[in-house]
């Protein structure tokens, strides 16, 4: 026995020995003091107060943020939560499979007490909420997101503690390195400009992450609506009621295509993963990319001495205007079927109060779903004062949530990715998927 | 043995059965019925569609792909490891110091989960930082992006899970060749048999029950592999590397077509069985052909 | 004798490669869990310092300490079950040779091919039901029933080449069929039960598909979920999520070493007949 553990640990020492080692790397200090708010006390100093006795009660919750700071903070006003009231929270994030756990649950009726609607509230959840019309800070939430997590009677079905505000990221230090000035790119040609620019100079114009197929369905998502829908009533209501001509689509499907011929993307665009691409920006690898500001946040985390900040999607052509998506983002339901539905609409209410909102929205870098918080957007903060309130800017939902039938969210993944392949036949592929997958989508509906 | 004792111990399938029964039958039976609605996995509302579901899984492209693919990754990572688990064990089957060093090493991948090789692996096959491209760079070649061609990334997941899983097909030839009895290799060496026809009319004859538990095994492990391709490619780029296991968790959660993707379910359990059948009604004539 | 010895140093050259070829993955886990995550050189190059902090980070923030214990109790006691009922109704499989026993063996192997996810929700929908979900009991069931198709063949093959002779004695002696079991063949498995032990407790252990679905409480949670949250979540500390590979494969490797005699032993006698 003792022989052969001995004889595997030779083998590996030979195995290093051949190669060689590798010296100490120096570390970043990463304090956390340093970031200004420390996460053992949530705003409001709770510790001080006697905690209450236990209730017995503990609620299920699942969220899908990633990211420790953000999971640490969740974690953290959970905790605070119980010490006020005495009711558990058993807060729980699954990881990648989250909407596949919660269709699971949601097939079974076996919903947790309160979960993360992640954009879904309305479309894919409200079958399962409960509503939040009579709750305190149902008359707090702000006009830009109010549309979108309510149907059409007006009801109320999630706490939008944040709310994305997307265009596409970049990292400032390329473009000006390649001459490019973000605020000048107010249509897709001048966008391919600044693409060309950046190649120029060896850098990769626009980072992809396609091993996680959603940031392909984040491209799509992006680029469809510029083309198709923004300022286009004709192609929006045929796209709601059906009469959609596909043929349209391969206006999409060449913009992209170009890109790729024109080598935009990076090398590995279909089989890098999400967080490739954000040590890319971080190091200055690359230019842009297709996700929501979350992802400056993540870059921050690799590099903070690189300066980051995010551009409105570019208009199709002279004259029409730049368009950013707003949507939910950390938004919070709770299940219409709960055993504990007091302690639930006590952990809502706690969620919206202002010092918890604001601690949590500060914490995601987003600004703030109710109009009575205001949360510390840090860096970012620049950019949502100037996009906020600039009436040249359109804002839009995002395209698959309003546009295509539920379900077709994963056909921009796919098809996407095919585009990226450069596959043959790509373009062919990619307008017949999207015809056949949403004519029997709506012929389902 | 008696009759009445032979009748008294069919009761110890009981509790086996009870398990099947519940656990599975039940629950596939449910999972029939399902592929015969439009059901979108979530909601407490479905429609019974009658045979639609079927008859578009025969003139899906995609389905198409993924069938082929699953045969790919069956039969390739059965001949694989067959062969190289044959080999493995003749090799390990000679006296040598440390073969049993040789034989632990080569076993202790199947310990490790699918899923998470599949991440290790993904560590190997990356365009920026991979192991694979680390050499190619030191070597002064390009880098390469290796996943992204659907023939390459198929070829890497047959290889990676052959590699993996080796181990229990030579397990198995180990085992079989042990139980070759030493007089009859004695019996054809007096003859004046040559390695090749010792190889040829000894050992693969009386190996035939190990081949046939090995190919039955690594058949139905191949053509279910679902947990590797999803670390590597996802299915991805378009359907391209997407096994039939695959194509269920996507049409199931991600297309909401639960209904359809139960009916590709059917289908491919079908497919799996019949194969499986086939080949072992082969091998069981094979044997009897060999007694 | 020249050729005897040439042969001699081939071989050893061969072993060589195959155990290079066959140790890669672990080496590679092992070299990026300690590895810094500042630390950017190759990926085949091993750390030249000693660094523990990816361990750390693999048994705090991953709670792979609770994970490894969770693992423990559910494939030990699934193991259990796995090994006695698999052993029960590998008895008649291999004793009575009937029409019926085909089937049942057809059954069994049908068992085999189900695709797990075509079975899933409506699986789910009856463990929840009857409370299983978040439980060890709900998922050591569903484990049992889905490993003892491989436990129940090996066994019956075994079986099969023990002689009936025994039996029959201790039936004229007055022994039921239970007492024939319980003390006259069970005792005879032993070798084929330490591979019954380790192929079934490597995919109980290492079970992914049916523990994301059943076990989301993170109490509950085992090491594959943990390790695979590591990947997912925190895709950025690739040091991390080796240290939680490491760990979650590290008792595995060391429970193979202790049995693996016996293992190639009880591979051999069962023969697969």
């Amino acid at each position: 026995m003792m022989k052969k553990l001995a004889a595997i640990a030779f083998a590996g020492v030979m195995a290093v020995s051949m190669i060689g080692c590798s010296q100490a790397p120096a570390e970043p200090n990463t304090d956390s003091t340093e970031n200004g708010t420390d996460s053992s006390s949530v705003a409001g100093g709770g510790e001080q107060k006697e905690a209450a006795s236990s209730t017995g009660v503990t609620l299920e919750f699942l969220y899908n943020l990633n990211g420790e700071a953000v999971s640490d903070a969740i974690q953290e006003v959970c905790r605070q939560f119980t010490e006020e009231t005495g009711i558990g929270v058993e807060a729980v994030m699954p990881g990648s499979n989250f909407s596949d756990i919660m269709k699971t649950r949601m097939a079974s009726n076996q919903l947790p007490d309160v979960w993360t609607t992640h954009g879904w509230a309305v479309a894919r959840y409200a079958e399962y909420l409960e509503p939040l019309n009579d709750f305190s800070f149902a008359s707090h939430i702000a006009p830009s997101i109010e549309g979108q997590i309510t149907d059409e009677n007006g009801v109320l079905y999630t706490l939008p503690i944040d709310m994305d505000l997307t265009g596409i990221i970049y990292n400032a230090n390329v473009l000006e390195e390649a001459g490019v000035n973000a605020d000048d790119i107010q249509t897709w040609t001048d966008f391919e400009d600044a693409c060309d620019k950046v190649k120029a100079i060896g850098k990769t114009p626009i980072q992809m992450g396609g091993k996680d197929s959603y940031t392909l369905g984040n491209m799509m998502d992006y680029v469809a609506p510029t083309l198709i829908t923004n300022e286009n009533e004709a192609n929006q209501n045929a796209l709601l009621d059906g009469s959609f001509d596909w043929d349209n689509w391969n206006i999409v499907v060449d913009k992209i295509n170009q890109w790729n011929q024109n080598n935009y993307f990076n090398v590995d665009a279909v089989t890098a993963d999400f967080m490739t691409g954000i040590s890319a920006l971080a190091s200055e690898q690359a230019a842009f990319m297709f996700t929501s500001a979350s992802g400056i946040t993540e870059t921050y985390v690799q590099n903070p001495d690189t300066e980051m900040g995010f551009i409105p999607m570019p208009a199709r052509e002279d004259g029409l205007q730049r368009s950013l998506m707003t949507g939910e983002h950390f938004a919070v339901g709770m299940s219409n079927t709960t055993k504990y539905p007091e302690e639930a609409k006590m952990f809502l209410e706690f969620l919206a109060r202002e010092d918890i909102c604001a601690f949590l929205a500060t914490k995601c870098g987003m600004p703030s779903g109710l109009d009575n918080v205001t949360s510390d957007t840090g860096r970012l903060a620049p950019f949502y004062d100037k996009y906020a309130n600039d009436a040249a800017i359109l804002n839009i939902p995002y395209f698959d949530r309003k546009y295509l039938p539920s379900g077709m969210w994963n056909d921009l993944c796919i098809t996407g990715g095919t585009i990226l392949s450069g596959q043959a036949d790509a373009k062919t592929t990619v307008v017949n998927q999207m015809r056949t997958s949403y004519e029997e989508k709506k012929a389902q509906e | 043995m008696k009759k009445q004792h032979r009748a008294m111990i069919n009761l110890f399938y009981v509790p086996a059965i009870i398990l099947f029964v519940v656990f599975v039958v039940y629950p596939f039976l449910q999972g029939i019925r399902l592929s015969f609605t439009n059901w979108n996995g979530y909601s407490q509302t479905m429609k019974y569609v009658g045979l639609k579901n079927y008859i578009r899984l025969f003139q899906d492209a995609n389905v198409k792909t993924a069938l082929i693919n699953t045969l790919i990754y069956g039969i390739m990572s059965t001949v694989i490891q067959n062969i190289l688990g044959l080999a493995y064990a003749l090799f390990l089957n000679i006296n040598f110091k440390g073969r049993t060093v040789v034989r632990t090493i080569i076993y202790m991948p199947v310990m490790i989960a699918p899923l998470i090789m599949g991440y290790i692996m993904y560590f190997f096959f990356q365009y920026d930082g991979g192991a694979i491209n680390d050499i190619l760079i030191a070597l002064g070649m390009e880098p390469a992006d290796l996943l992204v061609n659907s023939g390459a990334a198929i070829a890497i997941i047959v290889i990676v899970n052959s590699i993996q899983f080796v181990g229990v097909a030579m397990v198995i030839y180990l085992a079989g060749l042990q139980n070759i009895p030493a007089m009859y290799y004695e019996a054809a060496m007096l003859d004046g048999a040559t390695f090749w026809d010792r190889f040829k009319h000894v050992t693969l004859p009386l190996l035939m029950p190990a081949i046939s538990s090995s190919t039955i095994l690594n058949l139905i492990g191949g053509l279910k592999l679902f947990d590797l391709i999803m670390a590597l490619t996802s299915g991805g780029p378009g359907f391209s590397t997407h096994s039939l296991s695959t194509l269920v968790t996507n049409q199931y959660f991600s297309a909401q077509s639960a209904g359809y993707a139960s009916a590709i379910g059917i289908v491919s359990f079908l497919l799996i069985m019949v194969i499986s059948n086939v080949v072992t009604g082969y091998f069981d004539k094979k044997e009897v052909d060999t007694q | 004798m020249k050729n005897k010895k040439a042969f001699g140093i081939w071989k050893y050259l061969l072993a060589l490669i195959i155990i290079v070829l066959h140790f890669v993955p672990i080496y590679m886990v092992i070299a990026i869990t300690f590895k810094s995550p500042y630390d950017h050189s190759s990926r085949w190059i091993f750390p030249g310092y000693v660094y523990l902090k990816n361990i750390q980070t693999a048994l705090e923030r991953g709670g792979m300490l609770m994970a490894l214990k969770n693992t423990v109790i559910i494939s030990a006691v699934a193991i259990l079950f796995i090994v006695v009922i698999g052993a029960m109704a590998a008895y008649p499989l291999a004793r009575n040779k009937s029409r019926m026993n085909h089937l049942v063996r057809g059954f069994i192997m049908g068992v085999m091919m189900i695709p797990p996810l075509s079975i899933l929700v409506p699986l789910y929908s009856f463990m929840a039901k009857i409370g299983g979900i978040n439980s060890y009991w709900g998922i050591i069931i569903t484990l049992v029933t889905f490993q003892l198709p491989t436990s129940i063949f090996l066994f019956s093959s075994f079986i099969s080449s023990i002689p009936v002779a025994l039996e029959e004695a201790a039936a004229i002696d007055g022994c039921g069929p239970f007492q024939t079991f319980f003390r006259i063949i069970m005792p005879q498995l032993k070798p084929v039960t330490a591979s019954v032990i380790i192929i079934t407790g490597v995919n109980c252990w290492n079970n992914y598909q049916f523990a994301l679905y059943l076990l989301q409480s993170p109490k509950i949670k085992t090491v594959t979920l943990a390790i695979a949250s590591f990947f997912s979540a925190d895709a950025s500390n690739v040091n991390g999520a080796a240290a939680a590979a490491f760990l979650g494969i590290l008792p595995l490797i060391l429970v193979f070493l202790f049995l693996q005699k016996y293992f190639i032993q009880g591979m051999v006698d069962s023969a697969i007949k």
